[in-house]
């Protein structure tokens, strides 16, 4: 009986300790986010601790801090900005994918492709972009000017984020 | 918008996120784009074996 009892205290008590232990001690500075950046075939952040990381969400570009609140947000091709610490800024170009704001700091931001502002070449960019609206106006077959108007549209996103 | 352009041409995701990985690829400079463009190409060929003897190789993944 005396097991019993203290067993339903146990579980009475259990909330309180939760409600004490905040979810970003775990996981480390309450004033970083906890950020991994990874395609198939790279992690370019590995659990690194940031300051923010601004992100082009389809909802809208939005700036993600510590302790934000959890969030599954859809990426369009564009711009990650991540402020390592209060003066150094890495930019990198994703394809689309997905951020995920876990609830103890931690951001996980996954896309196909990704890659440093300075790989690009932009006369690469603005010849494929000639290219792709000159299908998308064309006669071609539907989805030919589907594919060209999506092209279009990232290659519009990589020359802005490039200039 | 751009979930809608895709979305209404009957694309998957997947295929959307393909375009746009390939066009990300392209753009890269020289050196960057010949490591990376051997990722773009997917190739699934299935064949049925019978009696010990493969029949035809049939194409799963139309690029």
């Amino acid at each position: 009986m005396n097991t019993f009892r203290a067993a339903r205290f146990a579980l009475r008590a259990r909330p309180t300790i939760a409600f004490r232990r905040g979810y970003a001690e775990a996981a480390g500075p309450a004033d970083k986010i906890r950020l991994s950046l990874s395609v198939p075939h790279q992690a370019i952040f590995k659990a690194q601790d940031v300051v923010q990381v601004n992100i082009p969400a389809e909802s809208g570009d939005m700036g993600v801090l510590a302790q934000h609140v959890p969030a599954v947000e859809q990426l369009r091709p564009g711009l990650v900005e991540i402020i390592t610490d209060s003066a150094a800024t890495q930019s990198f170009f994703v394809s689309g994918g997905f951020a995920v704001v876990q609830p103890n700091s931690q951001l996980s931001i996954n896309a196909v492709e990704a890659f440093a502002l300075e790989e690009f070449s932009a006369e690469a960019a603005r010849a494929q972009l000639a290219e792709s609206q000159r299908v998308a106006t064309g006669n071609g077959s539907e989805a030919d000017v589907a594919e060209a108007k999506i092209e279009v549209e990232v290659l519009e996103s990589l020359i802005a984020a490039l200039k | 918008m751009l979930a809608a352009s895709w979305k209404a041409a009957g694309f998957s995701y997947n295929k959307y996120l393909s375009i746009a990985a390939r066009v990300i690829r392209k753009s890269l400079k020289e050196e960057a784009r010949l490591k990376a463009e051997k990722r773009g190409p997917l190739e699934l060929k299935f064949a049925k074996w019978e009696n010990g003897k493969q029949g035809e190789a049939q194409n799963l993944y139309k690029n």
